[in-house]
Order: C-alpha cells, then sequence, then structure tokens
C-alpha cells in the first residue's frame, strides 16, 4: 500500500535523479566557461548534485534512518 | 556595437554576444559588481557558518541527540518530506540555470518561462517548509531545547533568504518585462541566478546537518 511517506520518497528519487542528471549535464556543458561568475556556477552546480545525490540516497533509506545515540 | 534591445532578439535562437566585445566601460564595472556580489556571497556563507557551528557544538556537546526533554526523547525530523523539498528547491536552481543560458542564448520566451517555473518552485519549497514546521511544532518547541533552537534558526534563515530570492526573481521578471536587460547588459540576471544556487547550497548543508546526520 502507498503511505504518504513511500510516496514522498517516491517522489524525491524520481526529482533527484532528473534534476541531478541535468545539474551534471549543464556543468558538463559550462565545464570549459571562464570567469568568476562560471567557476562560482560550476561550484555551486556541483554542490547541487550532491545535494541530489544525498536526496536520492535518503529516499532509498541509505541515509537519514536514525536511531537514538 | 550598440547594445542590443530585449524586443529585437525575442524569439531568435541567436549566441548573445558577450560583454566584453560590446562596451568595455560596462564590462569593468560588471567585473567589478560580480566580484562585489562574490563576496557578499562568502560573507553570507560566513553568517551561515557561525550559526551551523553553533549548532555542531550543542549537538556535540549533548548527552543524547535528540535531547531529552521531560523524560522524553524527542523525535528524528522526517527526512522523507525533506527529501522532497530538497529536491524541488534543487530542481529550481536548475531551472534558473535554464532560465539564465536561454537569455545567453536569446530566447526571451524560454527565459520568462524558465524564471516562472523558478518562482513557483521556490514558493513551493517555502510552503513546503511551513508544512514541515507545522509537523515539527507539534513536538519541538523553537524556544525550549537546543535542537528547536538550532533547527528553526538556520532553517527559518534559510526560509528568509528563500523568500528575498524569490522576491529578487520576481523583480527580475518584472525589469526583463520592461527591457531593463540586454542581450549583452544582464549583470543583474547573472547575481539572481548565482544567489539562487547559493540558496540551494546552503540547503544542501542544512539537509544533510538536520534530516541525514
Amino acid at each position: 500500500m502507498m503511505t504518504p511517506e513511500l510516496l514522498e520518497k517516491s517522489l524525491a528519487f524520481v526529482g533527484a535523479i532528473i534534476v541531478g542528471v541535468t545539474a551534471i549535464v549543464q556543468l558538463r556543458n559550462d565545464w570549459a566557461a571562464k570567469g568568476l561568475d562560471a567557476v562560482v556556477t560550476k561550484l555551486l552546480l556541483g554542490l547541487m548534485a550532491v545535494g541530489c545525490v544525498l536526496a536520492l540516497l535518503a529516499a532509498i533509506n541509505v541515509v537519514g534512518v536514525h536511531h537514538a545515540s | 556595437m550598440a547594445a542590443t534591445t530585449v524586443a529585437q532578439f525575442d524569439g531568435h535562437d541567436a549566441v548573445a554576444v558577450r560583454y566584453h566585445d560590446v562596451d568595455p566601460v560596462y564590462a569593468e564595472t560588471r567585473d567589478i559588481r560580480l566580484l562585489g556580489f562574490v563576496l557578499f556571497l562568502v560573507s553570507d556563507c560566513v553568517f551561515f557558518g557561525a550559526f551551523i557551528f553553533a549548532y555542531l557544538y550543542l549537538r556535540v556537546s549533548a548527552p543524547t541527540w535528540p535531547p531529552v526533554l521531560n523524560g522524553h526523547q524527542l523525535p528524528w525530523f522526517d527526512t522523507a518530506f525533506a527529501a522532497l523539498n530538497s529536491v524541488v528547491l534543487f530542481g529550481s536552481g536548475v531551472t534558473m540555470h535554464f532560465a539564465l543560458e536561454n537569455w545567453k542564448h536569446l530566447n526571451r520566451r524560454k527565459f520568462t518561462s524558465w524564471l516562472i517555473a523558478t518562482i513557483v518552485l521556490g514558493i513551493g519549497f517555502l510552503l513546503g517548509q511551513a508544512h514541515e514546521y507545522s509537523l515539527v511544532l507539534k513536538d519541538v518547541s523553537w524556544w525550549g531545547t537546543t535542537m528547536g533552537a538550532s533547527f528553526f534558526t538556520l532553517t527559518g534563515l534559510h526560509g528568509f533568504h528563500v523568500f528575498v530570492g524569490v522576491i529578487y526573481l520576481t523583480t527580475l521578471l518584472i525589469q526583463t518585462n520592461r527591457g531593463v536587460y540586454t542581450g549583452s547588459k544582464y549583470f543583474g540576471l547573472t547575481a539572481g541566478t548565482l544567489y539562487w544556487h547559493f540558496v540551494d547550497v546552503i540547503w544542501v548543508a542544512l539537509f544533510f546537518l538536520f534530516y541525514l546526520w
């Protein structure tokens, strides 16, 4: 049965793949660009792709599965 | 070479003329303004960093995490919804990138569409954050525990940045419709894109610290 949590994780999973792949493709397209704005944009796009990987891992319960310390 | 107006290249898919080829004076002031804007982002990064390190100190020095309040251990935050909301914000970063690229390639209609999509996703993230707050406040108050104080301070500060960003992007949308920017002079759009990417990246850190770690 589709619980709200499963639905959220499914949407996060699909969305993270789409957004992450798009960010990486854009990063690759802009790789040769020069200038301060291009460098900062590349850095931020890369970090955003990392964020997508984190969201993806969270969606499949690899990270964020908590136990009280 | 004279600057091209917005109306002149609307709908065309030609590569925009780089600003350095157009107006040396503008190029110089643009570079100075860009440096200033990047320094502003760095200072904002330090601002967030101070709060993040305060949170790290509180968390590491706490005997248990989540903290115990009145004999009950506080719950963890909802990772599933946060992951979905994060994807919404990251998606807005990609749409903003597309918007700027379309402006550079003189596709004004696509630029407008992507910019509107960015604004909508930004508002969606804020609504998601409001929903998250309504759930978290049932268990964790912002004044009662270090966990709540850290969470609401940092995510609230970030949410304020997103709110300002939405206003900023809406202003850019109005300005572009009024022809303020051209195919060769569009520093405001570049700054808006950098700001929005910055807001995305700050959320990567907060998402990891509050929901995944």
